[in-house]
């Protein structure tokens, strides 16, 4: 037995054997990672206004996002009349390239990694971008005048934060003299960088907010305005992947804060893997927190915000630390 | 009263041949009567509108051999309400219109087309507000009158247009910010709106017409469902009209039950719309908090009244059945302590946060000089920084005999309005706090009210403070038991005319905003 | 300067509100998770009415068929209020009163007009039905169903 999975490993090489794998538990961990993260939000809601939340199906209503998932997989796939097929069909699916390909380079662990990649970040950035377009192409595609106006909306935003985003994190990238996120995670054995840089962390962190459409940034889906923003027309199993992506794309954002600013997957007595996973997550519990307790910003506060506050800091932030390195 | 006798002598040199009668005011509710003529009708109103007053209300009531149409006036400094009628040809009626100098008269008078079949020369828009396609009659007219085929071409109110570089987006009926059934049929210059215009109608029931239908007795149930968070403020506005119509007097206690039960009520609402408000802006949180308190009082009055929204309490000449002296009042004093608590976690969660300030700080204002126009009260009025409250006005019930604080806001803009409702709160807090302290003992009821209700022949003006702004019932007695015309004003109404001002030229975030600061009741609007 | 001040004030309005939240989520639920518990149902809780017996003759109620709440429901939810004189009793004994459950609004003219005090409210809180007929009580039947329990 063991002999022959050695012998399919030498046939067809050991790097695709660990990516298809890797692939396999990239998709194990974005599903079971979903599904923990809306039982989870719910309690989280639930205990916040001070009532229980889900607690009927299974042990605290922990199979409650299961019977859910059940439930909009049964739905009917209503495709309204005007909708502009090819597009309205295409964004759902899209949504989830970028979610993929930037579980790659995340390194769990040591050696717990898809593909270390050398220039892991610009990955990173590079895919989810392609989450707007996707945003875009379900707005546009939906022919409806709300879905249309979140998915500009989203567009200028994502712009937006992206440069935040990127400025915040290439003080660490000079820090560390690497692209790769190992690298970058093995540099903090002894400091994290949030330590030497708490003002990039910040800023990324508000940055990823806004670009994972969360409260209060959360304007392409702006509930009370918008009734539901780019996905007013999706229902059913395409409704759920966008659903999907939203919170998968905070975990990968709160990963990516991890391994950049709080040392990745570091830390003493457990295991990486765990602590990788509980710093993590408790990034994404702030999330949470954060759309349970505050509005929502208004349209052109939330791009003042980024282009006269976050941009301007963060450019200082990078002046600064190129200085201090290079001196 | 100072200036009824001032405008009576100021009136009768200018218009010599018009009639101004005064009127007891105790029995009837307002102060000068004067019979217009359509000729004279717009001097009379700019007389009026010179001398700073607003109007409350226009209506029409159909007495077979004319139709009369009835203007409310009255000022925000002094209570001096005048009621000015116009009589109508049934056969031909028409009028001048007086929108273009007190703009709510534009959906008063839609209104009055509507249900009459009036016409009103030079208005600008003279299309259906309430009714469906498939109305045939004039509903509201004594006999049945038919629509002729002209005026059907009005019933469909509104039907947008497509221009270039706008387009529109119809918010509502279904909508999860317009708290109801409102339909704002808005044109959008990208996320800047170019114009608002409500569309109502979506919750209309005719409770005008029931009240034609039914006996004084039965039509207690029906005020609670025109304003279901205020219930009880509705039930006593139509109480204390019936009782002044029929000269029916009300023992101490009975009236110490109400205004606290009243300001419980007025609390109710107000935890309401301070869930709704932030859940407009994006925080769902405070909904569920202002919901657990809200809960609180929902338990004290099921525990006096036997419901928990729509509340039928009070009847002619006392109350239901009389409070549980021990229960409700260390319920109620518990509650004022717990509230008081909660009212600085509010402070901390929504009023000090930034995001939330930024959203609604000089947005949305109203200037103080357009309550004339607009006629907007409650609240609304008072954040722009007019003392302006029928509890002081024109004390009912125990209000005359309790010393409380009428809060203002600044500017008139929506954080104006947020602030003056948190502070109404502490202030019904205290006036319940003093309502229990000074409770008399005695009877709840008097016991000289005929089971069967026929009031003299006459009309009566009745007006209490809801918590939404001035709610009046006026009423028009045949000597039969069930009441000829009834009409309501309420507050929300001329509330609601203030927003297509309000959001011309704003960001949709920031109409949403100020839709949710007036904090509309549709069934109220729609009745 | 003013900016920087704003923006740390800005961000502790926002560390307070969040204190708020996390205090909520600390403290322990203020729901009734319905089926499982339930409320106390307050005495004067209104539900539908219901006919009071006869202390002096259980097997009677203490209505007299006069019709007075029948005229005063303002939604014409009572039909039907019919009786018989039984041999050896002054008054008349009811044998039939519909309520109408689907349009009445538990105003209470009804329990106000009788001159004999035989409606009450029952405090029956969930009324389930399948179909409007469901709702449709005969408040005689159900007297005579209670009387047998008690």
């Amino acid at each position: 037995m063991c002999d022959t999975i050695i012998n399919i490993v030498n046939i067809v090489g050991k790097e695709v054997v660990r990516t298809v794998v890797g692939l396999i538990g990239v998709f194990i961990v974005v599903l079971g990672n979903a599904i923990m993260l809306t039982w989870t939000e719910r309690k989280v809601a639930g205990h916040i206004q001070r009532r229980i939340g889900p607690k009927e199906v299974g042990p605290f209503g922990l199979l409650q996002s299961f019977a859910d998932s059940v439930k909009l997989l049964g739905k009917e796939l209503l495709t309204p009349a005007n909708v502009e097929k090819p597009l309205y069909y295409l964004a759902p699916t899209l949504i989830f390239v970028p979610v993929l390909v930037t579980f790659v380079v995340i390194p769990f662990d040591g050696f717990l990694q898809v593909k270390d990649i050398n220039t892991g970040i610009l990955v990173i950035l590079a895919f989810s971008s392609l989450t707007v377009l996707s945003i875009l192409i379900g707005g546009w595609g939906s022919d409806n005048k709300y879905s249309l106006i979140g998915a500009v909306r989203s567009v200028a935003q994502n712009i937006a934060y992206e440069i935040p985003l990127l400025l915040s994190l290439l003080p660490i990238i000079f820090m560390a003299n690497s692209f790769s996120l190992r690298d970058i995670a093995e540099a903090q054995r002894g400091v994290w960088f949030v330590v030497y840089q708490p003002i990039a962390f910040l800023i990324f962190f508000v940055a990823s907010v806004a670009e994972t459409n969360r409260t209060p940034f959360d304007l392409p889906e702006a509930e009370s305005e918008l009734v539901a923003g780019f996905h007013t027309e999706y229902s059913g199993m395409r409704f759920s992947l966008f659903f999907l992506a939203e919170y998968t794309n905070m975990f990968i954002v709160s990963a990516i804060a991890v391994t950049f600013f709080l040392g990745g997957y570091q830390g003493p007595v457990l295991p990486g893997v765990v602590w990788f996973f509980i710093k993590t997550y408790a990034l994404v519990f702030v999330l949470l927190w954060f759309r349970w307790t505050f509005p929502r910003v208004r349209f052109d506060q939330l791009l003042n915000f980024s282009w006269k506050i976050l941009i301007p800091v963060s450019f200082l932030n990078l002046l600064v630390t190129g200085g201090i390195l290079k001196i | 009263m100072a200036l009824a006798t001032k405008i009576i002598e100021e009136f009768k040199p200018e218009f010599k041949s018009v009639d101004i009668a005064e009127v007891p005011y105790e029995k009837q509710g307002y102060h000068l009567a004067i019979e217009a003529r359509t000729g004279n009708l717009l001097n009379i109103i700019d007389f009026l509108d010179r001398r700073d007053f607003y109007i409350i209300d226009l209506f029409c009531v159909d007495y077979q051999e004319y139709l009369e149409l009835v203007y409310f006036f009255s000022t925000h400094r002094e209570l001096c309400r005048i009621k000015v009628t116009l009589k109508l040809d049934p056969e031909k009626p028409v009028a001048p219109t007086i929108s273009n100098v007190y703009t709510i008269a534009r959906w008063y008078e839609r209104e009055i087309h509507e249900f009459f079949g009036v016409y009103f020369e030079g208005h600008p828009n003279l299309t259906y507000l309430f009714l469906h396609e498939e109305i045939g009659h004039y509903p509201l007219r004594k006999k049945h009158v038919a629509v002729p085929d002209h005026d059907k071409k009005l019933l469909n109110s509104f039907k947008p247009h497509e221009e270039e570089n706008s387009f529109f987006i119809n918010l509502g009926p279904q909508h999860p910010s317009t708290h109801g059934v409102l339909r704002v049929v808005l044109k959008m210059d990208g996320e800047y709106l170019v114009s608002a215009e409500p569309v109502l109608g979506y919750l209309h029931r005719m409770h005008e017409k029931m009240a034609e239908n039914r006996s004084y007795m039965q039509f207690l149930p029906n005020p609670a469902r025109m304003d279901y968070p205020g219930a009880l403020l509705f039930n006593l506005a139509y109480v204390e009209a019936v009782e002044k119509l029929c000269g029916i007097e009300v023992p101490e206690r009975a009236k110490y039950i109400r205004t606290i039960t009243c300001e419980l009520n007025r609390i109710a609402s107000h935890l309401l719309w301070l869930g709704a408000f932030p859940a407009d802006l994006g925080a769902l949180t405070p909904f569920m908090y202002a919901f657990d308190d809200r809960e609180n009082i929902l338990d004290i009055l099921e525990d006096v009244t036997g419901s928990r929204l729509t509340y039928c309490y009070f009847r002619f000449g006392g109350l239901y059945n009389d409070i549980n002296e021990e229960t409700f009042i260390d319920a109620t004093k518990r509650f004022i302590e717990r509230m008081r608590e909660r009212l600085v976690m509010y402070d901390k969660l929504i009023t000090g946060n930034v995001i939330f300030i930024n959203r609604i700080k000089n947005i949305g204002i109203l200037e103080q000089g357009q309550a004339k126009k607009y006629g907007f009260s409650g609240p609304v009025i008072r954040s722009t920084g007019m003392p302006f409250d029928m509890r002081k006005v024109d004390p009912y019930a125990a209000y005359g005999s309790i010393d409380f604080e009428i809060p203002t806001g600044h500017i008139g803009d929506n954080m104006d309005r947020y602030l003056v409702r948190m502070k109404e709160i502490e202030v019904s807090l205290n006036i319940i706090e003093e309502g229990i302290k000074r409770l008399p003992s005695g009877p709840f009821k008097t016991e000289k009210v005929p089971k069967k209700l026929k009031p003299p022949k006459g009309d009566i003006y009745n007006a209490v403070e809801s918590t939404r702004g001035e709610t009046g019932v006026y009423i028009v007695s045949d000597e039969s038991d069930t009441p000829y015309r009834m009409r309501w004003r309420v507050p929300s109404y001329s509330n609601l005319m203030t927003f297509p001002h309000l959001a011309r030229g704003v960001l949709i975030a920031d109409a949403i905003a100020t839709l949710g600061s007036y904090d509309i009741v549709v069934p109220e609007i729609d009745r | 300067m003013r900016v920087i001040a704003d923006i740390v004030k800005g961000a502790y309005s926002l560390i307070v509100g969040m204190g708020v939240t996390i205090r909520a989520f600390f403290s322990p639920v203020v729901t009734c998770q319905y089926p499982r518990e339930t409320v106390n149902i307050s005495p004067r809780f209104r539900s539908h009415t219901k006919l009071v017996g006869d202390p002096e003759n259980p097997d009677r109620t203490k209505c007299i068929v006069c019709g007075m709440c029948e005229r005063n429901c303002p939604s014409h939810s009572i039909k039907k209020v019919e009786g018989e004189k039984k041999e050896g009793e002054k008054k008349k004994t009811a044998t039939s009163y519909i309520l109408d459950f689907t349009t009445c609004s538990q105003c209470g003219m009804c329990v106000e007009s009788c001159p004999v005090d035989a409606l009450e409210f029952s405090d029956d809180y969930n009324p389930v039905g399948s179909k409007r007929e469901d709702f449709h009580y005969d408040l005689v039947k159900e007297y005579e169903k209670r009387k047998k329990t008690i």
